[in-house]
């Protein structure tokens, strides 16, 4: 009531009687407003229900697998009866220079990914947007986003012949140029372009989807009154198309930040090499070496569990930050 | 919990009261008795042919007759084709069937069978199966090998028979043309590939071959041999090997180092294929069929076969195996062989409540009856006896399907713990392959095996520890040499201080430990 009070300043009794009264039949309407609300709209929950059941199942449950990270696990006792070794998985692993330079490689690979793929598929939405033709548009959208549906096994073999030294496409236009030969996938300093590049390739037309719908929902009039004010296709971009997507952007962002340790680790298996692990090795990768084919279950899970608390780490952080200066924010 | 130590008294009783026969009677039982398996490997996830559990293989019809035993399917994780993966899953359910089989046993068995999810043969066999003793009682070393930590034997091992497997293989119309003779030594070989490389043995006048080349990049390690170094001591690559009757590390030896500079130079000189570490399967196929490769390491029977396949595509072609090399200090050896028992079989849970009954069944497969049946299939339709050899039909030597993938269909070949007979193999391998196999055992070329060691806890930990990143380590360093950046001579003392700084001598400790433990 103080609150309302300071407000209301030197009113008089009238309007503060008044003014709480309404606060109440509020308060009382806002219950009935949820009923009504789910008495209308309860087809809407009836849908949602597969989804709350499926995170349940498979997200919630799990978790209960997860003390494994701080126990001995065996397969055959279970997971209740394993005894506890408290955090011996997580000293292991932060003993060892292959996983400190396992998570030094992600982070580098993942940063590389957010510089020079995030603003791919807006670029590539901005651009379609502007193509006029029908027939051209709906060509080049398919090409782009066939990558996107091959599989990482045959995009690797694509990637390992186009890089290859006597064969490969690349090697070929560079001894036009006279330039000796490289054999790209065995040197380290060449892995994580390779890698990024075919992650772009692979991806972008697909991702840039989400903002194509964000640009179709832009109010036609906007575009209208802009050409009536005589403004030209780049400062309608600019001022308008752009603008009007940036919370659609923003949430990718912190959703791709949220991400930012799990690198698709199946191509990374298909292009490294033993030569290579300087640059290539990442976490997931460390793990299924060491934990999944050397069946060590709860060393991979203390791996993960690792990664699980910096993804929410980072994902906490971009959020406030974007709520801080923009205002768009997931929660 | 409960659950398994009530089996457990149960199978003690079993165990105790059960009369010792001297031999094996058939039918194992009277009545007939319905033993529930889990059974997975490549060729079928599932009892049945194919992974088709509805229907019956015709080799387990003729053995229910004989045993009155019958095995009812009851495999988990039917819908991956990974062992491992379905053996976890079985084993996190609980839900254990009778008898547990297929491909890489042997790992899981070991580890959970102490814990008390299979049931130790030892006494068993003892008592139960003069079959199996007397095979085992030839080959102590193999029972010591398949044994766990605790000294317990808990699968019947798949026992491959036949010896050789991957041979040396040159392009004998390229040595003709260049007027060269097969190469004895390691010098000569060297000779012969920088010949291939230079004298255009193909004719075509550019210089493309590719002299030495390989469809695995770890094949390109057995010229470490031809330098008295080893490349592993298993049918694995990079295992450990035996070393004056100790297990040793094949790349912390000196003579790895030298073997290895060799290589580096052999493929800086390009005599080694300079895509070998990413040309992949296809590399064998590509090579010999644009005319490009000159000399291999492979496997006899596939590799054998190219000289048929490209007949009319490469005139003249003529891939033949060779004698492997004399190495820098005159000996000839073959690294590679057939492993004498596989991590593949089958297991006794600790569910099942007749042990007694199963083991004379799994005796069943190692008598001579048995064993012919589970190698060539059910007598009078696929095979008859011919002066005493078991020999196949026409219609399945020249049906146009591989014979093994007949078998598999029959339920012969199948991952059952059974001694394999070579005679199976032979009768449709091809003349220049038995040729081959034939000129291999004319000389002593086999060595010894590591055959793997079995870890009690605390060992297990520290291999755990340790070894995943030394190997990891030394791959990279390998490779890294190989393709020139850096030298092995001025970074091995690095490198052998890197690795007694990462636990090498911890592993090795834990190994020999366990060896001498297994072994003695």
């Amino acid at each position: 009531m103080s609150d309302l009070e300071a407000k209301v300043g030197g009113s008089t009794e009238e309007l503060v009687i008044e003014a709480s009264e309404a606060l109440r039949t509020r308060k009382a309407s806002r219950i009935e407003r949820i009923g009504d609300h789910l008495r209308n709209e309860w087809q809407l929950y009836v849908m949602l229900i597969p989804t709350v059941v499926w995170l349940l199942v498979f997200l919630y449950k799990p978790m209960y697998g997860l003390q494994i990270a701080f126990k001995d696990y065996s397969i055959f006792r279970g997971v209740a009866a394993s005894p506890w070794v408290g955090l011996e998985h997580f000293q292991t692993l932060f003993g060892n220079d292959q996983f400190l330079r396992a998570l030094k490689n992600t982070v580098i690979i993942s940063f590389y990914g957010l510089i020079f793929g995030f603003p791919m598929p807006i670029l590539l939405a901005l651009m379609f947007n502007e193509i006029l033709a029908q027939t051209f548009k709906k060509t080049a959208q398919t090409i782009v986003y066939l990558p996107h549906f091959v599989s990482s096994v045959i995009i690797a073999g694509i990637v390992i012949t186009a890089f290859s030294p006597s064969a490969g496409i690349v090697n070929t236009v560079m001894g036009w140029f006279g330039i000796d030969p490289i054999y790209f996938l065995t040197k380290p300093e060449w892995f994580r372009p390779i890698f990024v590049g075919t992650g772009i390739w692979q991806e972008a037309g697909f991702q840039s989807i989400v903002y194509l719908a964000a640009i179709a929902g832009v109010s036609p009039t906007l575009y209208e009154s802009a050409v009536v004010d005589g403004a030209s296709r780049w400062q309608m971009m600019w001022k308008i198309t752009l603008p009007s997507i940036m919370p659609t952007i923003i949430i990718m962002l912190i959703i791709r930040i949220g991400n930012m340790l799990e690198v698709s680790f199946e191509m990374i298996i298909l292009l490294y090499q033993p030569a290579t692990y300087s640059t290539a090795d990442v976490v997931n990768t460390f793990i299924y070496r060491q934990g999944i084919q050397g069946g060590q279950y709860d060393l991979a899970a203390a791996a993960g569990l690792f990664n699980a608390v910096v993804a929410f780490v980072l994902v906490m952080t971009a959020n406030t930050i974007s709520k801080r200066y923009s205002r768009t924010s997931l929660w | 919990m409960r659950k398994f130590t009530f089996a457990l008294a149960l199978m003690g009783s079993t165990a105790i009261t059960a009369p010792a026969f001297a031999e094996s009677h058939l039918p194992i039982v009277e009545e007939p008795l319905e033993l529930t398996i889990h059974m997975h490997w490549a060729r079928a996830q599932g009892y049945g042919p194919g992974g088709d559990t509805s229907k019956i293989y015709p080799v387990e019809e003729v053995a229910r007759e004989k045993t009155n035993i019958h095995l009812i399917d009851q495999t988990s994780g039917r819908n991956s084709t990974d062992q491992s993966e379905a053996m976890n899953l079985l084993l996190a359910t609980g839900n254990l069937p009778d008898i547990v089989g297929g491909a890489k046993v042997q790992q899981p068995v070991n580890e959970y069978g102490p814990q008390g999810a299979f049931v130790p043969l030892n006494d068993l066999v003892e008592e139960h199966a003069p079959n199996i003793k007397a095979w085992f009682d030839e080959h102590p070393d193999i029972w010591n090998a398949i044994a766990a930590f605790d000294g317990n034997v808990y699968y019947i091992p798949y026992l491959p028979d036949g010896k050789y497997a991957r041979a040396w293989f040159v392009r004998q119309d390229w040595l003709d043309a260049l007027g060269l003779e097969q190469p004895d030594n390691v010098d000569e070989l060297y000779d012969v590939l920088v010949a291939f490389r230079d004298q255009d043995p193909n004719g075509n006048g550019e210089k493309d071959e590719i002299p030495f080349f390989v469809r695995d990049w770890e094949e390109v390690l057995r010229l470490l041999t031809l330098w008295d170094a080893r490349s592993t001591g298993a049918d694995v690559y990079h295992q450990f090997y035996l070393k004056d009757g100790e297990v040793a590390h094949p790349y912390a030896q000196e003579a790895y180092r030298d073997g290895l500079a060799n290589i580096a130079k052999w493929y800086e000189e390009g005599l080694i294929d300079a895509e070998v570490f990413t040309r992949g399967s296809s590399a064998r196929d590509y090579l010999l069929g644009e005319n490009l490769g000159g000399m291999t390491h492979d496997w006899f029977a596939s590799t054998s076969g190219y000289n048929i396949a490209l007949a009319d595509k490469v005139e003249g072609f003529n891939f033949i195996p060779f004698l492997p090399p004399k190495s820098v200090s005159g000996v000839r050896i073959e690294e590679n062989r057939r492993i004498p028992m596989k991590p593949d079989g089958w297991a006794i849970t600790f569910a099942n409540e007749h042990p007694v009954e199963t083991i004379k069944y799994f005796d069943f497969w190692f008598s001579e009856e048995g064993a012919l049946l589970a190698n060539f299939g059910v007598e009078g339709k696929t095979w008859d006896m011919v002066d005493g050899e078991p020999i196949y039909k026409d219609e399945v030597l020249n049906s146009g399907q591989p014979v093994n993938s007949q078998m598999y269909l029959e339920g012969a070949q199948v991952y059952r713990g059974y001694p394999q007979d070579y005679r199976y193999e032979w009768q449709w391998t091809r003349e220049s392959a038995r040729e081959g196999i034939e000129l291999y055992d004319t000389e002593d070329l086999l060595v010894e095996q590591f055959l793997g060691v079995a870890f009690n806890e605390e060992e297990q930990a520290v291999y755990d520890k340790y070894y995943p990143s030394i190997v990891t380590y030394m791959l990279e360093r390998q490779q890294a040499w190989i393709l020139g950046s850096g030298d092995i001579k001025e970074d091995w003392d690095d490198y052998v201080e890197t690795l007694n700084k990462m636990g090498l001598q911890e592993v090795l400790e834990v190994m020999n430990s366990a060896y001498a433990r297994q072994y003695s």
